[in-house]
């Protein structure tokens, strides 16, 4: 007989493992997952010659633009620690130097190729820094985070959603053709987990009950759903491709509840709709047909450290030419951003940062109790054990 | 090789050649009745070993001029056709004549700071610890988690193993660790229960906060720095330094490797940890496993009928870039050596820790 790879198991001689034991390496990514593709900042936001830093999962980064591309370099002198991006000094094309003492250094390869103050010193061809790849898209500079040796990166595309095609009327996704992105990013005051659990989480409609956007457009949206069948949540396992999972709330697989009687309440709202969420490693979400149908909104909760990230909330649709443009412009500064990015998703910030307080110091994780809805959450959690590619160690541990 | 006559030795001793794999070359002189390298050790050059018995195979290297043999009446962990092919055991070899070896590392390997011969030759210490729990995962097997005392400094590397002083007696054995530095102060020993076994004694009364006496960290059996395919064969209790492995592996930088850990025990009665190895391959999609249970196991019990070392076929073996890790009592070893060696796997490539019931 051919062993086979996975032998039967005997349900009857086997202990049933522990929930969190399965999402144990979730829980031990505070600082994020490493080894992905996560966006540092919109192309808008660097300049030609321009030098920003930003810090991804404690990894502190400078992007440069030099002759129209961005690279990026890490933002700590070698010599003496300092962020080269807090005055940016660059005296040729090919180069990023330390305002401090004039350490020089390649922008291909981190070399060091001289320094100001030193130009005959043997520390030059000798000490270097590190560089990540970059990819510029749609609008948006990603960076691949993590081990310096983990090469190949994969494509950009293995971190980003899925396409949709179950859906008759597909949303845009971000790397079409004639796409339109237009977003912001701002600095959400919790882990990066509590945001991430937050944007796909079937049972916190009541934050957006009185929304503006929910009133002002009749939405008839449910009080909660959870999952009552099987197929509710779908999971993501590309080859490399996308790995994550999505709530089917399109189908039956999912329940809505429109009322509840025990405090008389009841779903307003005439416009039958759906927004389908899907969520990706390293944390990435996709909500479709919002904030109106035809339209996508991809959130990024980055992790900065183990208490901050930076929430990305980025609107993509199809424009064809120059006038759908114009409107597409006029409904994102009139409409979507204050009313779905701003006035909607305030709350969710808000719950995100009113949760932190219990994870970081209350013992959160063991002491939550979940319910019937939280699967989605279980679900994500176990998905993110198995499919992430590396847990970002906390910056004094790297490289033990 | 040319076999050379005794008479040609000279009193002094014979010059050496060790050639790394990176070019360098250090000369040394082997005296009539040393071993070679007792030899490098003593004229500073330091060499990969652990046992210096002739068995662990750590030290082994590649004669390619001279005469370089075994002492008379030593048992060598080798086979025929690796002694044919050249290979030698330093720790247990005479040279008989100028002779060149061949070491199958990097001369700068032995400058790695953590590199497993340092571990070997590495200080350890004795620590205190405190009991935290004792459980049975099976039906011949303990689980002793102990925590080390706050502020002792203690550290290990995944795959190592320490001495513990079992309580209320002046014996010592030796445990690998089945978690990794990260579950510090923690620590988790598989034990297995012996019938008048001095630690499987204690593990019947033991308690809680029962006072230990721990000296190590040792051993040398850790992850290599490689990007390579992995095997992992374990048999009973030698899956704890395994499990640790696995787990340093799963932690790694880089992209992980594939990997494929068999592991077995006499009987389906005594298999054990399913759920912890079901548990790793979720979270290792790279992982795959094979579990056996001896010859009597039965299909219900879900397990291999067989041994964890036949359970490895040829399509197991990813060509010559894959590393092999063995922790089982010797006769497993030996085995799982030979059969590895035989489907076409380095010798130099397989790494072993060997285990005595006790």
């Amino acid at each position: 007989m051919k062993p086979d790879d996975k032998p039967p198991i005997d349900a009857t001689a086997r202990k049933p493992i522990v929930p969190n034991r399965l999402y144990a390496p979730y829980l031990e990514a505070s600082w994020g997952f490493k080894n992905a593709w996560y966006p540092a900042l919109f192309s808008s936001e660097v300049g030609e010659n321009e030098v920003k830093g930003v810090t991804i999962a404690s990894h502190d980064i400078a992007l440069r633009r030099v002759k129209g591309r961005v690279h990026a370099i890490q933002d700590r002198c070698a010599h003496r620690g300092v962020k080269m991006s807090l005055r940016p000094t660059c005296l040729t094309d090919e180069t990023i130097t330390c305002w401090y003492h004039g350490f020089t250094y390649g922008l291909n390869d981190g070399t060091l190729k001289t320094i100001v103050a030193s130009p005959d010193d043997p520390l030059i061809g000798q000490v270097r820094i590190r560089t990540y790849p970059v990819e510029e898209r749609a609008g948006i500079i990603f960076v691949f985070v993590g081990d310096e040796d983990y090469a190949p990166a994969p494509p950009l595309t293995a971190d980003l959603p899925i396409q949709i095609t179950d859906d008759a009327n597909p949303v845009a996704h971000i790397l079409d053709a004639h796409v339109y992105v237009r977003g912001i990013h701002r600095e959400g005051n919790s882990n990066w987990r509590i945001a991430v659990e937050n944007g796909f989480d079937p049972g916190h409609l009541l934050i957006h009950w009185d929304n503006v956007i929910v009133a002002a457009t009749d939405r008839r949206m449910g009080l909660g759903a959870r999952p009552i069948a099987e197929d509710a949540i779908k999971i993501i396992d590309e080859p490399n491709g996308p790995r994550g999972m999505m709530n089917m709330y399109n189908t039956r697989a999912y329940k809505f509840f429109m009322e509840n009687k025990v405090i008389g309440m009841k779903a307003r709202g005439k416009t039958p709709y759906y927004a389908r969420t899907s969520v990706y490693l390293p944390g990435v979400l996709l909500v479709e047909h919002w904030p109106v149908p035809g339209w996508a909104q991809y959130e990024w909760y980055v992790p900065t450290d183990d208490r901050h990230h930076v929430y990305w909330e980025v609107l993509v649709g199809h424009c064809r030419d120059d006038q759908e443009r114009r409107e597409a412009d006029y409904l994102y500064d009139h409409f979507f951003e204050p009313l779905a990015l701003r006035d909607f998703n305030d709350n969710d910030v808000f719950a995100r940062e009113a949760m932190q307080d219990f994870y970081e110091n209350r013992d959160g994780w063991n002491a939550e109790t979940l319910c019937a809805f939280d699967e989605s959450v279980i679900m994500w959690r176990k998905i993110a054990a198995r499919f992430n590619r590396g847990i970002q160690d906390p910056p004094h541990r790297r490289g033990r | 090789m040319a076999s050379e006559e005794p008479g040609e030795i000279e009193r002094a001793g014979v010059p050496v050649t060790l050639r790394f794999e990176d070019g360098v070359e250090q000369r040394i002189v082997v005296a009539r009745d040393e071993f070679v390298l007792d030899a490098a050790l003593r004229q500073g050059i330091p060499l990969v070993y652990q046992c210096r018995s002739g068995i662990c195979s750590t030290c082994v290297a590649t004669v390619v001029e001279g005469a370089v043999a075994p002492a008379p009446g030593r048992a060598v962990a080798l086979l025929a056709s690796e002694i044919a092919a050249g290979r030698r055991l330093l720790c247990v070899s005479h040279a008989h004549a100028a002779s060149v070896i061949r070491e199958h590392y990097p001369s700068t390997l032995i400058d790695r700071r953590d590199s497993p011969e340092e571990l070997a030759q590495g200080e350890s210490a004795t620590i205190r610890a405190n009991v935290a729990a004792v459980e049975w995962p099976g039906a011949t097997v303990g689980k002793l988690a102990i925590e080390v005392a706050d502020g002792a400094g203690f550290d290990f590397q995944s795959g190592q193993y320490v001495r513990i002083k079992v309580p209320g007696t002046e014996q010592w054995r030796s445990y690998s660790m089945a978690t990794t530095p990260r579950e510090l102060p923690r620590l988790e020993f598989l034990v297995r229960m012996i019938a008048g076994g001095a630690m499987s004694e204690y593990l019947t009364r033991a308690r809680v906060g029962d006072a230990l006496e721990v000296e190590g960290p040792r051993g040398a059996f850790v992850l290599r720095p490689r990007r390579a395919s992995h095997i992992f064969i374990a048999g009973g209790t030698g899956l704890a330094p395994i499990l640790s492995l696995i787990d340093a592996l799963r932690r790694r930088s880089g992209p992980r490797p594939p990997a494929l850990l068999s592991f077995g025990c006499s009987s389906a009665e005594d298999f054990f940890y399913r759920d912890e190895i079901e548990i790793r391959q979720w979270w290792m999609p790279e992982l795959r496993v094979r579990l056996s249970g001896g010859r009597a196991a039965r299909a219900a019990s879900g397990l291999l009928r067989g041994n964890p070392v036949e359970a490895i076929a040829v399509d197991d073996i990813g060509g010559v870039e894959t590393d092999a890790y063995l922790c089982g009592p010797p006769a497993m070893i030996e085995a799982a050596r030979r059969h590895l060696v035989g489907l076409g796997l380095n010798p130099e490539r397989i790494y072993a820790e060997r285990f005595v019931a006790s």
